[in-house]
């Protein structure tokens, strides 16, 4: 009877191989694993031939979701290895840490603390994340506290590696541990290095180590006890010295008793390895998943492997690489190991070799490889049977039907919502957004009519929190948006919030919440005084009226309310639009034109003529805003309510000098607003305004011109300088009362005529020299 | 001390390839010096068992020399690419001199530079006389390293014409150099190798064709990362300057490298060193080489016509005429550069002054 402790660092290809060669040849009775062991129970499901790494457990805990912890294993984990030995073999295999139902009570114990006490950060865990602890957290403070550790304590491998005269830890380790061929007393030499470093360091008081400590030698303690003769524990091999000399097991009692509890659940989720790499802020993570990948699965290439996959994506990406470029680069690799007294050339003399062969020297080539390569974006896949919450269940079975397939690359989709499967598609994606799941993107496509949509999709392992939390809404896809936006929609205090959220609502297909939308907005417009607010929803609810045509969806009962909407604000705008300040003006006048806009496109006649009496109204109500009142004047020309005679006296009137220069100009400000084209062509629109300028003295032309500027700016460059060119000819250039003066060189003029002619587009006049 | 102006890397630095030499046990590529590792050593730097210091000869990345090194070991050719001045061809030098104890067999690669001067030439008089023969045969640098099994150095390859070029792809493949008018070749000997320079900043050079480029391995040398490296490698060159010039000045302070450097960083980089100021970049490459010749030449003006001491004065010149290279756009930068930056600096008072009354 005997206990093996096998100390490994958390997805390493060499200790994968070490581990597997190790117990085929022990031939151990139970495996012990360093694991949570709440997921013992779905441990049954490795080797199952349709999950396959890097796949994760995902352990959480079910009534506060966010608390949640994936453990990922890659197929060149240690502990991979081991369970599927396990499997494969048929003995026990059980996991060992500290239960995660301890660890999160703890946890929330001490948040609970911290929230009392302020905050007090002394952050936990010090030592080589990759040698400790390979669970990875979703909380992002997880993330920056750990970057702070390892900037208060020195990693303790980079202890030895000095010592060994290696730059980098990681390095070091790799060529000590990793890329050993031979294996003899490889476990026990690294027990011993871990010793001496533990011995070396002065050691932290903490409490969560020691707690996992204990519960891991309460574990080994238990299987010896259940008298199983050969044992084999696979830990972290910073742990590996404190499994060997076992203190006695009441101190260990001592410490685990009366731990807090809460309840936890596991599952299986398929990972990405560009989630194991470190950039996404695991700790445990690795610099080159995909370069772990290809040593574990030909653990004897020389490079000359590596180089073909290297210069098979360099093809892929149109960039000539012939075979003698490989074979330059693998005897170049080969070299430089030899030349850094290297058993092997690793990735970095590979990287190096890489760049001055097939890139001449260019760094930014071997950026692809380290994205397509050496992290890569595999992603795994479990069993469509495992223990799952039943949305997740739902979003799978859609995500096949409709063949959008969760990948972690980015895809763009463009769909045809004329087309049945596009539509669907559409759907569903649309209410994954309700749902708040990040993996699909809307973007904006130009010019293909309101049937076509865009949609850029990126799937990210960790969306299966988001799923889990919000599974609490319901079991499928549309049950759960449904009742999330339903739960939304009663909370929400503004018309704005439930107006998006029907926006959103609409193209998801809820009729159900839809329902629940429309009467809420209805109950809330009834409610609100404030007449901005309603018509700040107003575009967005004629847009959801106008998509009914092609979603098939019953639009007519939004365009109900935006009915009953619009003849409130027809009410009280002209009130709205008294006594208020330049800026409030200027942010009303934004919203008059949206809202003009919505009107036009709502194509009701009823509606038109509420919205035209409503401008008409204000335009003639004195103590409207001067910046509104010039706008809706324009309006009412634009609607042809007001012409000729009446709208030059309606502008002489507001420009007249009686009214106060800046107040004039305002108006004026408002009147032109957006379109310098109308002023171009209408002739009468022109000589009104051209004429007040022309008669303002020289005071008060000064007083307006800060003004009539900014009217200007607005407008295009190229009006501007038409309106210039017309100013300059008098405004004669397009039409109005020719000069005759007689006085002019009439042979000089025909000879400009026919660029005149080609400029109006008129046909060439005949014998006209082009 | 000897009349020549300059002396090979290999006179210069003879005891330190002697004693590395001494040194050195492992297992030697055939006809080198010395080690692959020794020859790193050499360039980079560092303590023999025996305590001998070697000096750094390059100082920067030690990964970028050893893929030099690596290079040489297998049958590519080596291609040192980089702006001007970032030390090609210095490293080239004590490259071959280390790998070949020979750094003389060289070519300078000019637009004007003929098949003849790279595979072979006739001497005509005897051409005439005696009708081709080996004794007609004028050898270039490439034949000779070839038949010794040497290193030969090609300086500015993208400078020579394409065409010419060309004649390396079966020297640098089959390694054999055929004379056909004599119906014989020349084999290279083992140690043969070719390191060619050439700088990315010229416009109008002969680009390699991919056959040729397929022959050698890249090796981009840039310019230095920080601030310290690059007074560092002033401060080493200017020293090596002194002695070998014997100049009457004093020993240049530190601080005044530190400034002529941080000049050039900014101007070089377009930002001030704080990365609070915008600076307009001028139109030379202000290498690190051109650095330490502004400094060698302060230390002339300071030995000769002032008081042996380096000050600001001696300096002004020299940077001057290292930014200015196009005197109209390059002055409008400098002067901006001077009146915004280097005024506002307490300490920089002198060389604002004297660079002022120079423009």
């Amino acid at each position: 009877m005997a206990t093996h402790i096998l100390g490994i660092r958390h997805h390493g290809p060499g200790s994968a191989t070490n581990v597997k060669q190790f117990l085929e040849k022990l031939k151990p009775d139970i495996i012990l694993v360093e694991g949570p062991p709440d997921a013992d129970g779905i441990l049954e499901w490795v080797g199952h031939e349709e999950l396959k790494p890097p796949v994760a457990i995902l352990a959480y805990q079910p009534d506060q979701v966010q608390q949640a912890v994936f453990y990922p294993f890659a197929e060149f984990s240690p502990e991979w290895q081991a369970i599927q030995y396990a499997r494969k073999n048929k003995i026990h295999v059980r996991f060992m840490d500290l239960p995660l139902a301890h660890r999160f009570a703890l946890d929330n114990e001490k948040k609970e603390q911290e929230a009392a006490k302020e905050k007090v950060a002394t952050p936990d865990t010090g030592e080589a994340p990759s040698l400790n602890h390979n669970a990875w957290r979703n909380a992002a403070e997880e993330v920056t506290e750990a970057a702070a550790i390892t900037e208060i304590r020195r990693n303790p491998l980079s202890w030895l590696a000095a010592a060994a005269g290696f730059e980098d830890d990681e390095k070091w380790w790799e060529h000590m541990f990793e890329h050993r061929q031979h294996n003899e007393q490889v476990f026990e030499a690294v027990q011993e290095a871990m010793q001496a470093l533990r011995d070396a360091l002065p050691q932290k008081d903490d409490r969560d180590e020691q707690l996992r400590e204990a519960y891991m030698r309460k574990i080994i303690r238990q299987a010896e006890k259940e008298m199983f003769p050969e044992i084999a524990v696979i830990c972290g091999a910073w742990h590996a010295p404190a499994l060997t000399g076992m203190p006695s097991q009441k101190a260990d009692n001592e410490l685990l008793k009366g731990l807090p509890k809460v309840k936890v659940e596991c599952t299986w989720t398929p990972w990405s390895y560009n989630r194991l790499s470190y950039y996404s802020g695991y700790g445990a993570g690795i610099g080159s998943p995909g370069w772990y990948e290809h040593v574990w699965k030909h653990p004897n290439d020389d490079g000359t492997r590596w180089m073909a996959g290297v210069a098979k994506l360099f093809r892929k990406k149109d960039m000539d690489t012939s075979v003698a470029h490989v074979i330059e680069a693998v005897r170049l690799a080969e070299s430089l190991a030899s030349l850094r007294e290297l058993p092997k050339a690793g990735l970095e003399e590979l990287n190096e070799a890489t760049l001055s062969v097939l890139c001449n020297g260019e760094n930014i080539l071997l950026r692809l490889i380290e994205d397509e390569l050496i992290v890569s974006n595999k992603m795994g896949a479990v069993p469509t049977e495992t223990p799952k919450p039943p949305l997740q269940v739902d979003i799978e079975k859609q995500q096949k039907k409709l063949r959008l397939p969760a990948s972690a690359d980015w895809k763009d989709y463009i769909l045809d919502l004329r087309k049945e499967n596009d539509l669907e598609r559409s759907i569903f994606l649309h209410r994954l957004q309700l749902l708040e799941l990040k993996w699909a993107y809307k973007s904006d496509i130009s010019g293909k009519g309101t049937f076509k949509e865009q949609w850029r999709l990126q799937w990210d392992p960790a969306f299966t929190i988001d799923i889990i939390e919000k599974g609490t809404w319901g079991n499928t896809a549309a049950e759960a948006a449904t009742r999330y936006v339903i739960k939304q929609a009663a909370e929400a205090a503004e018309l704005k919030t439930v107006s998006t959220l029907l926006e959103n609502a609409m193209p998801a297909e809820l009729p159900g919440a839809v329902q629940v939308l429309i009467e809420r907005l209805n109950n809330l417009s009834a409610a609100s005084g404030d007449v901005i607010q309603l018509m700040e929803v107003i575009p967005a609810l004629v847009n959801i009226s106008r998509y009914g045509n092609v979603r098939k969806t019953d639009a007519a009962l939004v365009t109900d309310i935006v009915t009953g909407m619009i003849t409130r604000i027809c009410v009280s705008l002209p009130n709205a639009c008294t006594g208020i300040a330049d800026d409030a003006a200027q942010a009303l006048l934004e919203l008059f034109f949206k809202m003009n806009d919505a009107v036009n496109v709502l194509q009701q006649p009823e509606v038109t003529t509420q919205w035209q009496q409503c401008l008409q109204n204000i335009a003639t109500n004195p103590h409207t805003a001067p910046v509104i009142a010039g706008y809706t004047t324009r309006l009412l020309a634009d609607y042809k309510l007001l012409e000729g005679e009446p709208l030059i006296q309606a502008f002489y009137f507001a420009m007249s000098t009686a009214t106060a220069p800046a107040i004039a100009a305002a108006w004026l400000e408002g009147f032109l607003k957006g379109s310098g084209t109308l002023l171009l062509i209408d002739i009468n629109l022109w000589s009104v305004v051209n004429s007040w300028v022309a008669q303002l003295d020289d005071a008060t032309f000064t007083q307006v011109l800060p003004l009539l500027r900014r009217t200007f700016a607005n407008f295009t460059a190229s009006e501007r300088r038409k309106l210039g060119e017309k100013v300059k000819n008098g405004g004669s250039s397009t039409a109005g009362t020719p000069v005759t003066d007689g006085n002019f060189d009439a042979d000089r003029a025909r000879k400009g005529l026919p660029v005149v002619m080609l400029l109006l587009g008129y046909p060439q006049p005949e014998g006209g020299n082009t | 001390m000897s009349a020549i102006l300059r002396s090979h890397a290999e006179q210069l630095f003879a005891q330190e390839l002697e004693e590395l030499q001494k040194q050195d046990s492992g297992k030697r590529p055939a006809n080198w010096k010395l080690t692959p590792q020794a020859v790193v050593t050499y360039l980079i730097g560092g303590k023999l068992k025996n305590g001998f210091e070697i000096t750094p000869k390059y100082i920067g990345s030690r990964r970028l020399m050893e893929i030099a090194v690596a290079t040489l070991t297998t049958d590519r050719a080596l291609l040192l690419y980089g702006l001007p001045g970032t030390a090609k061809s210095w490293v080239s030098e004590h490259l071959s001199a280390a790998v070949s104890g020979d750094s003389t067999m060289i070519i300078q690669g000019t637009a004007g530079t003929s098949e003849e001067s790279i595979r072979y030439g006739w001497n005509y008089a005897r051409l005439l006389a005696e009708g081709p023969s080996e004794n007609a045969l004028v050898e270039t640098p490439v034949m000779r390293a070839m038949k010794e099994g040497k290193i030969v150095r090609i300086e500015e390859l993208t400078r020579i014409g394409a065409d010419v070029q060309d004649t390396l792809i079966t020297i640098l493949s089959e390694k054999t150099l055929p004379v056909p008018e004599l119906n014989t070749e020349v084999q290279a000997v083992k140690g043969f190798n070719v390191i060619a320079t050439a700088n990315n900043r010229d416009k109008g050079v002969n680009d390699l064709s991919s056959a040729l480029k397929r022959r050698f391995n890249t090796v981009i040398l840039p310019v230095p990362d920080s601030m310290d490296e690059e007074i560092d490698i002033v401060r080493r060159r200017v020293e090596s300057y002194e002695k070998t010039m014997e100049l009457p000045a004093e020993k240049p302070a530190l601080e005044e490298i530190r400034r002529i450097v941080t000049i050039f960083r900014e101007l070089r980089s377009g930002v001030t060193l704080d990365g609070k100021t915008k600076i307009k970049v001028p139109s030379g490459t202000l290498s690190t080489a051109e650095a330490i010749s502004v400094v060698n030449n302060g230390l002339a003006m300071a030995g000769y016509f002032g008081d042996g001491q380096l000050k600001a004065a001696d300096l002004a010149a020299g940077v001057i005429g290292a930014v200015v290279k196009d005197p109209v756009q390059d002055k409008v930068v400098w002067q901006e550069y001077l009146e915004t930056v280097v005024k506002p600096r307490d300490a920089w008072k002198d060389i604002y002054r004297a660079c002022r009354d120079l423009i």
